[in-house]
């Protein structure tokens, strides 16, 4: 063997510089991963490493966490309050004073001229709770517009709709332990491996398990009119029509129903509807559903059998149900499909949502966009009441009836109702369907206000005020993620420059409003978390027991030693959960690690009793009628516009964008195109192509893939400038979520250089 | 030592609890035995690591049905070597298969095989490398590589990874700091789709059945014996595409093995793209063209004088003898100088010594060198006794002329010393391009291109110098231009020789040869046009007689037309050569991509991943 020198040189190994790890929770995506950032002898956040005992990622990370770091170390964060009276104008720095005088001064006035209501405000899921808290008590408590939402409407609105509509309250009832347990599995318009790839993992991980143990791999049904990477592991894969998912889910029904494979018992017991559902689904016998939806007759039998037979089956959904025009219904229908099977609440049966954004779960609970904190309503008279007697709040302050979701407010300032707005944390000018419009929205407005922690998002264009906020890492929080597991996050450096945590900023915007001196506003994270714990458990849930949504176990402290906990999480559970001894060992400087028997997981499902959240306690199995009302292509839109998320990118690349490791395996927009498309319209690999729709015009680049149908196209929705000129948008009458997956293009050759240019432009990271 | 967390995941921790005592080509696993082994010294720690199977050859095992191309095995890399974006010591790629919805993609995760025969290390000039008997891992030193980037050429992986900002290679290290302590490697720890895995070679991992050595889109395992292992039990078809621009897709054999073979992608129209000849290996068109020049015009002299040609002995006797001779050191000077501007540090030139028992470019710079300073000495020996020599110098050095006769008589060994050393330095040239991993190179035809320019370039070089020296200027210049007309034949008959394999071959030299003809197209008819035409000037040089004024026209033509043909042979050479690396990515690792990135000048932005190009 040759071994080249004798004497051998050391070897170098490079490494970032981390002397000491602090635990925190990732900042991305809802799948909530323990993270530990690894800051180097000058106190800087330099990496990340996942954390071994924590129980959602076992040690693993995706690139996003991996190098998460990079965000600390960022361009185009805001450093210093910036301010301008014309949005054409330059920006001036200035303090924080001035800037919140500004803020505050302008809302009043505005609200004094047009109304309450006047002022629309756009916050986000990438907040930490006790802020969304906070800010939903500044709003509902003092400001008092009722045209408040978060940019969860985009994404998580029709899950939280249809889980209301079903269940009688939002909250995903599974949890990843459920892969462990499922006999059947099917997921429903996700990309899981791209969007959540250590959930993807944890799937894997169940499929070993069962290779090892030598017992037969469990079914893996997927539907998603694009073959993803979860398609490929499918043993069925459905490449349905976009769109049609209610009626091939009306149709699985009707096999179940028609062959009596259903869970007659667990109807009788625990539901109501089912007569109604028998009727309706006669209309979907698989012969007609497959004209719909596309997909064989045989198929739909054969899927639907396994579903029903398996002793436990699960379902998990994303995008691809919540983003259309029947997204509400789509997961309505997910959850009939798990009622009338007996398969919510228990291990390997559910009906699980996977999340978007980091802390989407968190703004649903505790925001107040919804209604009020804690899965209150503003339609309910005791919510309003124990709400206002706790925030010391006049309780007529409240209004009787949820205001205008994000998709509705923008297009509000063209009927003149909005007439200022507060957009937090948020990018719609590139995240919101039809770019045109939502362009021309900011420019009508009187007043807004940005708050972000990157003064070159694309929506900071078009702010009077700009307040720079802290980002991941620099500031203290809880987040709940897909499984309902609350877990903490810390800061390891300050913002920089005078760059405040978010929490500060409501904090001290309040004081401008003379109320604010009637309630409570603690300061720091922790103690807002034991005020949302005290107030979890206020009053009584309608089906008369307790509030589902306690944490009135868990603290800041409580948390970080159990590497999250899943709500409820009630002082009883923790009495019986908790052993402060061991926490004491466990929480130490560096946080050793819990073995997971003392981990204390909280409750891992809902509704195992088979009690909802509906006065006789009992779910709806709701009947759902299909209606086709998407864009579709046509001869002068000749393909689908399919939209979708990339793993190295997260949203609007305000992050992912500036770290390289990241950004570079996709840096520009992209159109995956069928390869018997491209040669018809002779498309080459590589070239830029000009999209058209009905709303506007975009440059991609083509790359050609057999993943999609001939007429299909498909285009990351992360890009500034691109996709969302294109998309339509329509919305879901429940959840006003938009179906930014189903509209018409024609694709047209255009001049290579002027396109190049025009991509470049659009880059500035 | 790598700190080890006392919550660290069990799939982290290696778990190889026996192993073969030798691999599937019959190498040891065992390199040493384990009291044998030494400290590893990483970052100068003096500690030997805790690992039982330190002493074993390590390797990768990839399971391609489950990668799902995550990156986040590449992103654990660059975190945990703190590298920026436009290096990375793994990347994954993927090929795809069938038609929608009956489509496969299937990713490729790659970065150092750590193989049995380390070609990398072999080539490499400087001993960077180093092939430690502990875990078997080829280690790359990047504080004495100086950027030549030859094992980036020799290596069929792709791993070695040249940096053109720090004009240095660097490459993975096996993470062997985490392997002292008893962890797999950071990319595999880090792995989302459980399909890396980690251990001792031959060693079949938990849960997996297989061990095999190749899988679509992987080079041939034959050619460095790499220490990486596969499960697959995915059926890609018939035929395998890629997504990058490389105009390759692999088909399945008889064998149910993929091979390599040309995917038109670009169709089959013709172009020029004379600026794409233009590339970050211009230096070396330099230096092959001078100093196969130089060599040309020393050789043909020399030799042409010894076989007792007249003309040449003539020239060999003439005037000009000492300053065409020098003139032949100056070029191979000129050549070396290029090839040292060509090197990420050229100030470490003085390295490129170091490997002389394994590297051709080590053995090429010897050979060069050696002629130089043989050539210079036989120069120096008849200078004395030249007719140009003023008397006052030989005199002020005390040289008589019978001092002056018998320095002359070292010159013939001296000169019999230069063209053994040329004759290495010019056949390690050839030695260089015969790399397994480029197979458009690994030809013989690029010793008859090495060796006809050789010929051309030496023989248009004598005719200039010595035809207006000598008495008889016709014979002078029939025998330079034949000695060039010979070069034109060999080199003719080298590129017919190819070209014909090539139409046929089933491996990237046939995508360098599509590629010739198309994006090249009009290029390559106008080069082979070219010697067509030279051939035909050069035969009526010799064989037919002319008033000189034309015959001057002539040899003007025929100048011209040699160097433009030898300028644009030699770029071509360089541009069309396709490694027998991965596949990329669309953006990443995509060639195409890189190119277009820098035509607009997104290389500016660090964020993207690529770079401006070295020149």
């Amino acid at each position: 063997m040759l071994f080249g020198r004798k004497k051998k040189n050391p070897i170098i190994i490079k490494n970032k510089g981390a002397v000491e790890w602090k635990y925190t929770t990732c900042g991305y995506c809802s799948v909530g991963c323990s993270i530990e950032i690894g800051v180097n002898a000058e106190g800087k956040g330099v990496t990340t490493r996942g954390v071994g005992g924590a129980d959602v990622n076992r040690g693993k990370l995706c690139i996003k966490g991996l190098t998460e770091a990079g965000v600390l170390d960022s361009i185009g964060r805001g450093t210093t309050p910036l301010i301008r009276d014309d949005i054409e104008g330059e920006y001036q720095k200035t303090d924080w004073d001035t800037a919140l005088d500004k803020t505050a001064s302008e809302f009043k006035r505005i609200q004094e001229k047009y109304g309450p209501d006047s002022i629309g405000i756009v916050s986000t899921g990438q907040l930490y709770t006790e802020e969304f808290y906070t800010v939903g008590k500044l709003v509902r408590g003092l400001i008092g517009t009722n045209n408040y939402d978060g940019n969860t409407t985009l994404c998580m609105a029709s899950a939280a709709s249809g889980y209301k509509r079903s269940f009688g309250s939002d909250g995903a009832p599974g949890c990843y332990d459920d892969f462990e347990h499922t006999e059947c599995f099917m997921a429903f318009g996700s990309n899981l491996s791209e969007q959540h790839p250590i959930i993807y993992w944890r799937l894997q991980e169940a499929i070993e398990k069962r290779k090892k143990e030598s017992k037969p791999k469990f079914p893996i049904i997927v539907v998603d009119p694009r073959k993803t990477m979860l398609g490929q592991l499918a043993d069925y894969y459905l490449p349905l029509t976009p769109g049609t998912d209610l009626a091939l889910l009306n149709s699985f029904a009707y096999v179940i129903l028609d062959e009596g494979l259903e869970d007659a018992g667990y109807i009788e017991k625990y539901t109501n509807g089912i007569e109604d559902f028998r009727e309706l689904v006669k209309d979907y016998a698989p012969e007609l559903a497959s004209v719909i939806c596309g997909i064989a007759p045989e198929t739909i039998r054969e899927v639907a059998r396994l579903y029903a037979k398996a002793p436990q089956a699960m379902s998990i959904w994303t995008m691809g149900i919540n983003q259309s025009t029947h997204g509400s219904d789509g997961v309505a229908a997910i959850n009939n499909l798990n009622l009338i099977t007996g398969n919510i609440g228990k291990p390997g049966g559910t009906s699980l949502s996977i999340t978007g954004q980091c802390n989407a779960m968190g703004t649903r609970e505790w925001s107040s966009c919804s209604g009020l904190p804690g899965y209150r309503v503003l339609e309910n008279s005791d919510h309003r009441k124990e709400v206002a007697k706790f925030w010391n709040v006049d309780e007529n302050f409240f209004p009787e009836k949820l205001g205008l979701k994000q998709t509705d407010i923008f297009p509000a300032v063209e009927t003149g109702k909005i007439k200022a707005l507060w957009i937090i944390a948020t990018n719609p000018m590139t995240s919101m369907a039809n770019t045109a419009r939502i362009r021309q929205n900011f420019k009508d407005v009187e007043f807004t206000v940005v708050q972000d922690c990157y003064e070159d998002c694309e929506t900071a264009q078009y702010a009077n005020v700009f307040l720079p906020a802290g980002s991941w890492g620099e500031k203290d929080g809880c987040m709940t993620n897909t499984e309902r597991r609350v877990n903490v996050s810390n800061a390891v450096q300050d913002a920089p420059g005078i760059a405040k945590p978010d929490l500060w900023i409501f904090n001290e915007l309040a004081k401008r409003w003379s109320n604010h001196t009637k309630m409570k506003w603690p300061e720091t994270a922790s103690e807002v978390f034991d005020e949302m714990a005290e107030l979890s458990t206020i009053g009584k849930s309608v089906n008369g027991n307790e509030r589902m949504l306690d944490i009135s176990g868990m603290s800041h402290d409580i948390i970080r030693a159990s590497r999250g906990i899943q709500w409820p999480y009630s002082k009883d559970d923790h009495k019986n959960q908790f052993n402060q001894a061991e926490a004491v060992e466990i929480h130490g400087e560096r946080l050793a690690s819990p073995t997971p028997e003392k981990i204390h997981k909280g409750n891992t499902r809902l509704y195992s009793d088979g009690l909802f959240e509906f006065p006789d306690g009992r779910a709806k199995i709701l009947s759902l009628p299909f209606n086709d009302n998407n864009e579709r292509p046509d001869a002068e839109f000749p393909f689908w516009l399919n939209s979708g998320r990339v793993v190295e990118h997260f949203h609007t690349r305000t992050k992912t964008g500036k770290v390289g490791n990241c950004n570079k395996f996709s840096p520009t927009p992209y159109m995956e195109m069928n390869p018997k498309a491209a040669a018809a319209l002779g498309f080459k690999s590589m070239e830029y192509v000009r999209l058209e729709s009905r709303r506007g015009d975009a440059i991609a680049m083509v790359q050609i893939t057999s993943r999609l149908p001939e007429n299909m196209v498909f285009i990351p929705f992360h890009f500034h400038n691109c996709i969302n000129r294109l998309s339509l948008g329509l919305l879901d009458p429940h959840s006003r979520q938009p179906a930014f997956k189903q509209s018409a293009v024609r694709i047209l050759k255009t001049d290579q250089a002027e396109a190049a240019k025009i991509n470049l432009s659009n880059r500035n990271f | 030592m790598f700190e080890v967390r006392n919550d660290e995941p069990q799939y982290a921790k290696l778990n190889d609890t026996t192993s073969d005592k030798a691999n599937r080509y019959g190498k040891a696993i065992e390199l040493i035995p384990l009291e044998d082994t030494v400290s590893l010294k990483i970052n100068g720690e003096d500690e030997i690591g805790c690992n039982p199977n330190r002493n074993k050859q390590h390797g990768f095992h990839f399971t391609a049905d489950n990668c799902i191309g995550c990156h986040a095995c590449e992103a654990a890399c660059s975190e945990k070597n703190d590298l920026p974006a436009h290096l990375a010591f793994r990347s994954v790629g993927y090929v795809e298969s069938g038609d929608f919805p009956d489509f496969q993609r299937m990713n490729i995760s790659m970065a150092c095989n750590h193989c049995d025969n380390p070609v990398c290390l072999k080539g490499c000039p400087t001993r960077a490398y180093t092939k430690h008997p502990e875990y078997g891992a080829v280690i790359q030193d990047p504080d004495i590589c100086f950027g030549c980037g030859y094992c980036t050429w020799v290596c069929p992986y792709n791993a070695p990874q040249l940096d053109p900002v720090k004009g240095r290679v660097e490459k993975c290290n096996m993470c062997v700091d985490r392997l002292e302590v008893g962890l797999k490697p950071a990319c595999v720890s880090a792995c989302v789709g459980n399909a890396l895995n980690f251990g001792v070679i031959e060693n079949t991992p938990d849960n997996r059945e297989q061990i095999n050595t190749s899988i679509p889109g992987f080079p041939d395992p034959e050619i460095t014996q790499p220490n990486i292992r596969f499960q697959m039990n995915k059926d890609m078809g018939q035929e395998v595409t890629r997504t990058d621009s490389m105009q390759i897709k692999y088909s399945k054999n008889d064998d149910g093995q993929y091979v390599p073979e040309v995917d038109e992608k670009d169709g089959l129209e013709k172009h020029w793209n004379l600026s794409r000849l233009s590339s970050s290996e211009n230096p070396l068109v330099l230096f092959t063209l001078s100093v196969q020049a130089s060599l040309g015009l020393f050789f043909i002299t020399t030799i042409g004088s010894w076989l007792g040609l007249d003309a040449f002995i003539a020239a060999k006797q003439s005037a000009m003898y000492i300053p065409m001779t020098l003139l032949a050191l100056a070029l191979s000077a000129f050549g070396l100088l290029m090839s040292v501007t060509h090197l990420g540090k050229p100030f470490r030139f003085y390295r490129g010594f170091n490997n002389w028992r394994h590297s051709p470019v080590c053995r090429e710079g010897l050979g060069i060198s050696g002629f130089l300073a043989f050539g210079g000495l036989h120069l120096l020996s008849l200078l004395p006794s030249w007719s140009f020599m003023p008397d006052v110098i030989n005199s002020a050095l005390g040289i008589t002329p019978a001092i002056a006769a018998t320095i002359a008589s070292a010159a013939t060994p001296l000169a019999a010393l230069a063209v053994v050393s040329g004759a290495i330095g010019l056949y390690y040239m050839y030695r260089c391009y015969r790399i397994p991993a480029r197979p458009f190179w690994n030809h013989r035809s690029t010793g008859a291109h090495f060796v006809g320019n050789a010929l051309i370039l030496g023989g248009v070089l004598t005719t200039l110098g010595y035809s207006f020296a000598v008495e008889d200027s016709a014979a002078m210049i029939s025998a330079g231009i034949a000695a060039s007309l010979i070069g034109i034949v060999l080199e003719a008959v080298g590129l017919l020789n190819q070209g014909t394999e090539l139409n046929t071959a089933k491996h990237e030299g046939a995508v360098s040869h599509y590629i010739q003809k198309t994006t090249f197209g009009k290029t390559y008819l106008l080069r082979n046009g070219l010697i067509a035409f030279n051939a035909l000037v050069a035969a009526t040089l010799v064989f037919a007689s002319f008033p000189p004024i034309l015959a001057l026209v002539w040899l003007a033509i025929f100048i011209t037309g040699v160097i433009s043909t030898a300028v644009i042979g030699r770029a071509l050479f360089y541009v069309l050569v396709i490694p027998t690396t991965m596949p990329g990515a669309f953006f990443w690792k995509n060639k195409g991509f890189i190119e277009h990135a820098r035509d607009i000048g997104m290389d500016h932005m660090p964020n993207t991943g690529v770079v401006p190009a070295r020149h």
